[in-house]
């Protein structure tokens, strides 16, 4: 896009043309960050759940002062001749199809409810609801793709705001693995959507990524912050997954960590903290990857806290039998105060079997410091972590 | 070469695309908010102007 920022600019200024953005992805911050970045000042809207209907990105479009569309692929060197010089005329016999894309502003959400559209009413509750309609936004979802469980666009629309409730204080246990698994059913139902692939590439595993997605984020804040600018905060950083570059041969794992708990000696925690596992694609290939996201929380209503003053946090992984894992001994980051109760995450890659069936069960535990309460009992604690990975033939 | 590599991804699918909207047919209005803000944006709240839309990713 920074051709066509670069090369409207003066037209823009001068009333000749709008630039209109529309991005589609998961985050908005991320985007106006990157617009922040790129001095990007003309308006871009957000479409989470692309209800434009688009198959990849980018894509241009040049529209005419009546909405016709008149090139669909315009050229920034003749663009100006081709386009902008151009007297266009109104037809009235020509029509849009469909007239509209999403729902309409104000949103008539109880109208939309009780018309019993499940993926209208949640296309308008999750554009319009925010948070405090997420819920309400999921119900509809699940109720358009149990009415059609070939309703692809209603799944890939339901694992995004999965996704995006796995972010919030109001998560439910399994929100992140029941995103990515209503991503890889839309995906299943609809190949050729570039758009929904990415959203689950970007979480996915190193092998199957075309880029690194979110790379450029410290770039950016790094040259805002030189221009005397303050960054448009990220309520959530991407990391791991995200930011990790694409990679053409599964990567072998060349330290020699042995496991730091062979016999399984250490003691279980059972009241301190839980894992969430959620593996990216929810079903994996035989001899293809996954991504493992490990996800440590400390349980609500206790009052333990993690002691940062020995070890880090770490999972061991052991490789499933015939497969690989890309490091066997993981550590998490870990603030440099004495404690802290921050979430934990670790993330590590597994290649299944050439001839796996059913599902591959990985091995792994985690083990890290906490302690009880302010001033009490600290301890070394092994949570076994349930690594299953099913297989899709 | 990270970014060429995204660039390159980018052109090869934006022909997948680009099919979508036709010329000569007039683009469907859609209402999105807009990132700056979170206030409602309608295409045809440009009616009048000519406009490049652009649809596109941070990634």
């Amino acid at each position: 896009m920074p051709v066509w920022h670069d090369t409207t600019k003066q037209l823009v200024a001068d009333g000749k043309l709008v630039l209109l953005g529309v991005t589609q992805e998961q985050h908005p911050e991320r985007c106006r960050l990157f617009a922040q970045w790129r001095g990007f000042n003309w308006p871009i809207l957000h479409d989470p759940i692309n209800v434009l209907e688009s198959s990849a990105v980018p894509t241009v479009v040049a529209l005419d002062e009546f909405g016709i569309v008149r090139s669909t692929r315009p050229n920034p060197k003749t663009f100006a001749t081709n386009f902008l010089a151009k007297t266009f005329q109104d037809d009235p016999a020509v029509r849009a199809t469909p007239v509209r894309y999403g729902p309409t502003h104000p949103p008539a959400f109880d109208k939309l409810i009780a018309a019993a559209n499940g993926r209208a009413a949640g296309d308008a509750l999750t554009l319009w609801g925010g948070d405090k309609r997420l819920n309400d936004a999921i119900a509809a979802y699940k109720s358009a793709v149990k009415a059609d469980p070939k309703d692809a666009p209603a799944w890939f629309r339901l694992g995004v705001c999965l996704r995006r409730r796995s972010e919030l204080a109001t998560r439910e246990p399994d929100d992140f693995h029941a995103a990515v698994a209503a991503w890889g059913t839309a995906l299943d139902l609809n190949p050729n959507q570039y758009i929904w692939r990415r959203r689950i590439q970007q979480y996915g595993p190193r092998l199957d990524k075309p880029y690194p997605f979110y790379d450029w984020v410290t770039d950016a804040e790094a040259a805002i912050r030189e221009r005397g600018e303050t960054p448009v905060p990220l309520p959530v950083r991407p990391d791991g997954a995200e930011i990790a570059a694409p990679l053409r041969t599964f990567p072998t794992d060349a330290t020699a960590a042995k496991n730091p708990d062979p016999a399984g000696k250490i003691t279980r925690d059972k009241v301190a903290a839980v894992a969430e596992v959620v593996a990216v694609p929810a079903r994996v290939k035989p001899g293809q990857s996954v991504r493992v996201h490990v996800t440590f929380r400390l349980k609500a209503g206790g009052k333990s806290h993690w002691n940062n003053e020995a070890d880090p946090l770490r999972v061991w992984v052991d490789p499933p039998a015939g497969g690989a894992v890309s490091a066997r001994l993981i550590p998490a980051d870990k603030p440099a105060t004495a404690t802290s109760t921050e979430v934990r995450t670790v993330g590590f890659e597994v290649k299944v079997p050439a001839d796996a069936t059913g599902t591959v069960r990985v091995p792994a535990f985690a083990l890290y410091h906490v302690c009880d309460e302010v001033g009490g009992t600290c301890r070394f604690v092994r949570l076994d972590l349930t690594v299953e990975l099913p297989v899709r033939r | 070469m990270t970014r060429s590599l995204t660039l390159l991804s980018a052109v090869v699918v934006a022909s997948v695309a680009s099919a979508q909207a036709k010329v000569g047919q007039r683009h469907p209005d859609f209402t999105l908010a807009n990132i700056a803000d979170g206030k409602p944006v309608s295409l045809s709240d440009y009616r009048g102007k000519k406009v490049l839309l652009i649809q596109f990713a941070s990634w």
